[in-house]
């Protein structure tokens, strides 16, 4: 059972110093790798009021966990500037962005479009899943490492997908684990 | 003997060489990095006067004796303005797991009254060992993910 976080609640949890306690920014975007599966790193937004874009980026490696409540990170040099972050996170390809790509499965049945990415709880970046919005209109959650290729517009999976296309997070987090078994990937 | 920061709380201090008292006990400032509490708060507001757990002569179950009057200060520095105001209690405080979970808030702090050693921390119906205490400031105070 792991417990799952959709992309859109990531975005604005408070990003705090573990040996200080302080909330030092917020989260104002992932970084994805559709390719890779799992987040580079978050982009970053001032705290409070006056809430601007902060230069500084989180690469996944200085993520300590991303939480229910917050992103934990160290301390202050976690936070990087663009210049000296790895390429693909200080100045990330704007093409990255695989929400509204289609789900296809390898058999040629469209699972549906993908609205979000679903981040492990606790990891630094794990990326356990797919929000969807299913051929039907309704909200559907599809496991990963399921793709087999990307375009920029279409997501290939394998046919069992189709099979483990869950209604809620709970469920998607039940079955991560039973899915990456099928395919021999534990 | 252990002793609680809410039991603590309100507790009246005393000179031991003057036996003036000199006002109740209001905020207790613990040094994260050692679990160790390092200043006491007497009074409120801007009386508000700290000692150090040094100065501390006895911390009774009637009274917290410090070694004199000249032992309190005024605050020096912005912690000490913080800690004056109260910001600084770990009690009361959220607390977030270093996995980023929330799982506060801290509801009172247990300490050893003889050493001033931080003991045990409680959380609603739950108690984590001091030792899981892995930092704190102005946001929360960050606690090792508790064992499920």
């Amino acid at each position: 059972m792991k417990l799952l976080l959709t992309g859109g609640a990531i975005r604005g949890l408070p990003v705090v110093t573990i040996a200080g306690g302080e909330d030092v920014a917020e989260v104002r975007d992932l970084i994805y790798s559709p390719e890779a599966g799992r987040l580079l790193g978050l982009t970053l937004n001032k705290r409070g009021f006056l809430a601007g874009r902060r230069r500084e980026v989180l690469p996944a490696e200085t993520i300590h966990a991303i939480g229910r409540d917050a992103v934990m990170i160290d301390d202050e040099s976690s936070l990087t500037p663009p210049d000296d972050a790895p390429e693909d996170v200080g100045a990330p390809p704007s093409k990255r962005d695989v929400t509204g790509d289609e789900v296809l499965t390898e058999a040629g049945t469209s699972l549906g479009h993908v609205r979000d990415v679903v981040v492990l709880v606790g990891s630094n970046g794990e990326v356990a899943g797919y929000e969807i919005e299913t051929t039907s209109g309704g909200t559907g959650y599809i496991p990963l490492p399921a793709q087999l290729a990307v375009s920029g517009t279409t997501l290939v999976v394998p046919e069992a997908t189709k099979d483990f296309v869950e209604n809620d997070l709970v469920g998607l987090g039940a079955a991560v684990d039973d899915f990456r078994a099928k395919l021999g990937m534990s | 003997m252990s002793e609680r920061f809410a039991a603590a709380a309100g507790r009246k201090v005393v000179s031991r060489t003057s036996a003036e008292n000199l006002g109740k006990l209001a905020h207790i400032v613990v040094d994260v990095t050692h679990r160790q509490v390092e200043l006491l708060v007497v009074g409120k507001g801007r009386k508000a006067l700290l000692f150090a757990w040094d100065d501390v002569s006895g911390f009774g179950p009637d009274a917290v004796m410090v070694s004199g009057e000249d032992a309190l200060f005024e605050p020096r520095d912005e912690r000490e303005r913080a800690a004056a105001d109260g910001k600084l209690d770990l009690a009361g405080q959220r607390a977030l797991s270093d996995l980023g979970n929330d799982i506060g808030p801290i509801t009172d702090i247990v300490f050893d009254p003889e050493t001033g050693v931080i003991e045990t921390l409680v959380l609603g119906d739950r108690e984590e060992p001091a030792t899981s205490l892995l930092g704190a400031g102005s946001y929360a105070a960050v606690i090792r993910e508790p064992a499920t």
